[in-house]
């Protein structure tokens, strides 16, 4: 293949690899649990719901990209989920089936990033779905031959793009980030051991020195931290950076004319939160063209510039970032939505009080009265409300009529995030800090004895105490549910297992506090939003492991 | 600071019947101040809170259980972002637990610069009654623990229970 030194979407195309494969992963792991839930006779509606933001985002980067196969096969996925979704009857093997085969050549679509690929696989899997489509149920919405007219854009650069990408600096920083949050946590166990100390032994000099040593430390550490996360801050221009090419080529296919305005490119913002905002800004900056913008001959005739423009301005505000995605189209139709809402079921009285803003971010609510290529498949702001929510952020919306619609998204500078191992215990899901978990295990049955009424368990060489998430969570009373595997705890010389009856995968989630309304739980930490916009409570492993150890 | 231990359970069923049976004459519309409500059901009985202090009525979505959380709070939601704690009103009454249903709403209340969402089976309306037509709760209800009954507007052959917000959810801690 030739080199990627020549060609303008060399970088391009490595950061869409980067964005779209761990998605199209994530798709065709989602497949293939769906094939096993299904069997199981659960409909796996959720599973179903989670798939839709993540094909339309290896749709919508594709096509930006000029990778019609790949693009052709995230559509044509898109369409048999959502025909899935309509309807429960047809979730059968052989649409399982389907879905694995598409998500196994998604995958391999997108990791080779090639602009000359071979179209025949995708050709041939498109025609599959939409000969599936039609024994099942009504076509779908669009048609092949809008597809086709998808340009095919030049440019060389191939291979396997997802293996000569390394961004070492940063994963250094995080890192970095990893090992300070460890000596936070050794900080405070070596405080609470001073104080167990002080209380034994009485006031002597050597206390007194251990106390001003720990208290140095930890304003070392606080120095540590600040200055690590002063360093992982990159200007917000670099996300709004991708934006002019992307907007020209999609007003182009809307026949608009649309100008950017930018300001606050120099924002800082930890990369962290960059990383993940690109998708959302990127929604909402398509959204606006597709849906926000009136054709030419229809500004002309209300008196606006032909030319519309959609400013996207950022600024320092109150410890936080706030972010302006702002067009001057025709602003949001607040009749149809609540109409559309109410088809969604939300019963709307004049008298319920019931603002605009919590209703457009419904999962299902778009307005869009026509199907395009990179917008209006009925993935909605509600995708974006929840990665600005993941985000630790807050999205709100104002609108007028013939004005325009402003989007108005407040993002915290840097992130509490930790890396977590999501599991459920009960049907319900947890995030358990990967600091603490030493390894997982399939709980086979026999591996786990009662001694003296406690669950234990061989674990590299030594016995360890197994106990039942749920009954440490107390959910078992709730919704009991079989346990499949364990999760070895380990903290400050402690070590435990947890029965839990799913890994759902690993994340990094952004911590949030606890409200004071739910009291001082022992076993949970915090609480974090996952990607479906469900919360999950964050586990506190080093009480549950102290717990243990008490118990015994 | 086990609140919801000290409880009524029945005398609040029977709150209506009580009240009509010390009906009186004087049902007659008075002009004058009145009192914006929102107003929602629990059981059979409909409750009335300031208007000013809603921020808004959402759809009950996922609810998430927090282990080892009081009795009376159901869980947390994600509210735009915001991790938003749902009270369980009912259980916070003394009221037995109902399953939720399709009417089932979280009534998002600001108490004290404090925002929580408040479980209720169904919201009914937002209306005006004049302070008038309110009356203090009888006393077959109002036990020295039972502090968050601000009255009950009688109004148009209603009876509306007024909640005082602060003191049902900010109890003194």
């Amino acid at each position: 293949m030739s080199g990627g030194d020549e060609n303008p979407f060399g970088e391009l195309l490595q950061d869409y690899v980067l964005e779209c494969l761990p998605l199209a992963e994530q798709v065709a792991d989602t497949f293939v649990d769906l094939e096993r839930r299904w069997r199981a006779g659960d409909p796996a509606d959720e599973l179903l719901g989670s798939l839709a933001g993540r094909l339309h985002t290896v749709k919508g980067n594709s096509a930006m990209m000029g990778l019609t196969p790949a693009q052709e096969t995230a559509h044509a996925l898109e369409d048999a989920c959502g025909l899935l979704r309509r309807s429960s009857e047809q979730r059968t093997d052989p649409a399982a089936a389907l879905l694995i085969a598409g998500g196994g050549l998604l995958v391999d679509l997108v990791r080779q990033a090639s602009p000359e690929l071979d179209p025949g696989p995708a050709a041939r899997y498109v025609e599959r779905v939409r000969q599936w489509m039609q024994s099942e149920g009504p076509p779908a919405a669009d048609t092949q031959a809008e597809r086709r007219r998808t340009d095919r854009r030049g440019g060389g650069g191939g291979g396997d793009k997802a293996d000569s990408v390394v961004r070492v600096d940063f994963r250094r920083l995080d890192a970095l980030l990893e090992v300070l949050g460890e000596g936070l946590i050794q900080h405070s166990a070596l405080g609470e051991a001073y104080r167990g100390l002080a209380r034994r032994s009485g006031a002597c000099e050597e206390l007194e020195r251990l106390d001003q040593t720990i208290l140095a430390l930890e304003k070392t550490l606080k120095r540590l931290e600040s200055t690590l996360m002063e360093t992982r801050l990159l200007p917000i221009a670099s996300v709004f950076g991708r934006f002019p090419r992307m907007l020209r080529d999609t007003a182009e296919a809307e026949g608009k004319r649309v100008r950017l305005l930018q300001s606050g490119g120099e924002t800082p913002l930890d990369k962290a939160v960059l990383d993940r905002l690109s998708e959302p800004l990127l929604h909402l900056v398509t959204n606006a063209i597709v849906h926000g913008m009136e054709p030419p001959d229809v500004r002309r005739l209300a008196g606006k510039p032909e030319e519309g423009t959609i400013r996207l301005d950022a600024a320092p505000h109150a410890g936080r970032v706030v972010i302006r995605v702002a067009d001057d189209g025709r602003g949001l139709d607040e009749k149809a939505i609540r109409k559309k809402a109410e088809a969604l079921g939300q019963e709307l009285r004049d008298d319920e009080v019931v603002p605009l803003r919590s209703l457009i971010f419904l999962p299902g609510l778009s307005t869009a009265e026509r199907v395009s290529r990179l917008a209006g498949r009925g993935v909605g702001l509600d995708v974006v409300a929840g990665a600005i929510h993941a985000l630790g952020g807050t999205i709100d919306v104002e609108t007028e009529p013939g004005k325009g619609t402003a989007f108005t998204l407040s993002l915290p500078v840097t992130l509490a995030i930790i890396r977590s191992l999501i599991v459920e215990i009960d049907h319900e899901r947890f995030a358990l800090p990967m600091a603490h978990v030493a390894e997982t295990v399939r709980a086979e049955p026999d591996a786990i004895r009662e001694i003296n009424h406690r669950g234990v368990a061989q674990w590299r060489g030594d016995l360890i105490h197994v106990a039942d998430g749920g009954a440490v969570l107390g959910t078992a009373a709730v919704n009991r549910a079989p346990r499949r595997f364990y999760v070895v705890m380990a903290a400050g010389g402690k070590r435990q297992a947890l029965l839990v009856d799913r890994l759902v995968g690993h994340q990094d989630i952004v911590v949030k506090g606890l409200d004071p309304a739910l009291g001082r739980p022992d076993v949970v930490s915090g609480t974090t939003i996952l990607g479906d916009g469900r919360v999950a409570c964050i586990l506190d492993s080093v009480r549950i492991l102290e717990g243990g150890r008490r118990a015994g | 600071m086990p609140v919801e231990e000290r409880q009524i359970k029945a005398p609040l069923l029977g709150f209506a019947d009580a009240m009509e049976a010390r009906a009186v004459a004087n049902t007659a519309p008075v002009p004058g101040p009145e009192l914006h409500l929102l107003t929602f059901v629990l059981e059979r009985e409909e409750f009335g809170v300031p208007v000013t202090q809603v921020r808004e009525v959402i759809r009950v979505s996922d609810i998430t259980r927090v282990p080892q959380a009081p009795a009376h709070v159901r869980g947390v939601a994600n509210l735009r972002g915001r991790i938003l704690a749902v009270v369980e009103l009912r259980s916070r009454l003394g009221l037995p637990p109902a399953d939720l249903t399709p009417r089932s709403r979280v009534v998002v209340v600001e108490v004290r610069g404090r925002v929580l969402g408040l479980l209720v089976d169904a919201v009914r309306q937002v209306t005006k009654v004049p302070e008038a037509s309110v009356v203090p709760a009888p006393e077959e209800v109002i036990s020295a623990d039972v502090d968050y009954l601000r009255g009950v507007a009688r109004w148009q052959s209603r009876l509306i229970i007024l909640l005082d917000l602060e003191k049902a959810l900010l109890p003194t801690e």
